[in-house]
């Protein structure tokens, strides 16, 4: 019975898989079709992954609201807003005046906010990475962080010399040689790795989906 | 009209995945050392001792879309972390920025504690959706570090700038910390906030490492064989063009 299950799901996948890569090779009618199809499927069953998602959320945060857990206010508060934005969208629309001002004036700020915080953890992770891991390559990464930040932007003072104009220079062949450089080798790597772990799903080997 | 350039490319994967998987099924191919992983397993096997959590984070990419690469190698390393963890008092939580990607991490864990035959020991929501942007999912992150009783937290999936703060988030409640993701802005970030990056290529490596099956390994073999593919095209058209060969 189980075996029956996991053959099938694993059919429907592989199928599915085969065809979308053969509407990306070929030019047939059929294909291409096809895989406008599954592709909107999937984009539908994306969507409802996210509405099951929500309900997960409101779930774990309930619950640690009714347990009272460690934290439990910062649970409550969620779901009063998670409440409150999603009947905003559902009576009002995503396009209403309403909407967009929790999404502007709150949500943005708020995520805004996070990225400045992430500036400051940059800082501190530098400093601690000096105490942490005391290799060449860390070294080199320090350096060159801050030659990059010395080359991006004026100075206080002697923004004209000589030597801010040898900093820019040695930060312009930096960036574009060696960083462009690794970045390159870097990419191509990560695009080799992501094709072979979605061959794995293809050929039914790694089974996300379950066995 | 077909891509047969591209036909030819996908053959060359496929023919050298089962070509490395046949061979390692008769000898076994070492890998060069990886700290992170080795780490990872020792880390995993003292917090089933401790009664300690096991977090893994997914990221904060979907499903359909083309960043989902690095989370279905997060999705490997999970098969592997559910069964050794099954036995804990404390279950792995996996989190995820994508509803999707939630629904096949509870999926995952379901088949890993079935395998074990510990099935009723599988909760619902050990595999959680924290936020769908990627700054409310990292906002998300320190109800679940904060506690005290993660001690490992596993970063392989999509992750962008934010991926930092999630590092951090680790760093700062003492846990280990293994993350890797498929952006190389990110994976610069990631270099100077966890313990223990994963650079480039190495965030697809974990199932190979952890011993997911000879399909995994076999992977390994072939990314290295297809990079140095690339490495000797690049070489000849370089020398070609450099001696006016046009192509």
């Amino acid at each position: 019975m189980k075996l029956g299950t996991y053959l099938i799901w694993a059919a429907v996948a592989v199928a599915a898989g085969i065809i979308v890569l053969l509407g990306y090779f070929t030019n047939l009618d059929v294909f291409i079709g096809l895989r406008l199809v599954l592709l909107r499927w999937a984009t539908l069953l994306a969507a409802a992954g996210l509405g099951i998602g929500l309900v997960n959320l409101a779930s774990v945060h309930l619950a640690k609201v009714s347990d009272q857990e460690p934290g439990w206010p910062y649970s409550g508060v969620l779901i009063v807003f998670l409440t409150f934005t999603l009947a905003l969208g559902l009576f009002f629309g995503p396009d209403s005046p309403w909407t967009l001002f929790v999404f502007n004036f709150i949500h943005l700020p708020l995520e805004s906010s996070l990225m400045a915080l992430l500036a400051i953890a940059l800082v501190v992770a530098g400093v601690r990475l000096v105490g942490r891991r005391r290799d060449v390559l860390s070294l080199a990464f320090l350096l060159t962080a801050i030659l990059i930040l010395l080359g991006t932007g004026p100075w206080p003072v002697a923004s004209d010399s000589g030597l801010h104009t040898a900093i820019t220079d040695l930060r312009a062949w930096v960036a574009q040689v060696w960083a462009a450089g690794g970045a390159r080798g870097i990419l191509l790597g990560v695009a080799i790795g992501a094709v072979v772990t979605g061959l794995r799903v293809l050929m039914a080997a790694d089974r996300p989906y379950g066995s | 009209m077909i891509d047969l350039r591209g036909l030819v490319i996908l053959g060359i994967f496929i023919t050298s995945l089962l070509a490395y998987t046949g061979y390692r099924r008769r000898r076994t191919i070492a890998f060069r050392k990886m700290r992170g992983f080795e780490e990872l397993g020792r880390a995993i096997e003292r917090a089933v001792e401790a009664g300690e959590r096991v977090h893994l984070s997914l990221g904060t990419g979907s499903v359909i879309g083309s960043d989902s690469g690095p989370a279905l190698a997060g999705l490997a390393v999970l098969s592997r972390m559910a069964t050794a963890t099954s036995m804990s008092d404390k279950p792995s939580v996996i989190t995820a920025g994508d509803g999707a990607m939630m629904v096949l991490a509870q999926d995952r864990l379901r088949t890993g504690y079935q395998q074990v035959g510990e099935s009723t020991r599988f909760q619902l929501t050990a595999g959680r959706m924290l936020g769908p942007t990627p700054f409310s999912y990292v906002a998300g992150l320190p109800a679940i570090l904060g506690t005290g009783d993660v001690t490992v937290h596993v970063m392989i999936g999509s992750f962008g700038a934010e991926a930092a703060l999630a590092a951090d988030f680790g760093e700062r409640n003492g846990v280990f910390v293994l993350a890797g993701t498929d952006d190389v802005q990110a994976q610069s970030l990631l270099y100077a906030t966890a313990t223990h990056p994963l650079i480039g290529e190495e965030v697809f490596a974990g199932g190979a490492y952890l011993n997911a099956g000879p399909l995994h390994q076999a992977s390994l073999s072939t990314q290295d064989l297809v990079r140095f593919l690339i490495v000797a095209a690049i070489l000849l058209g370089t020398l070609l063009r450099t001696f006016g060969v046009s192509l």
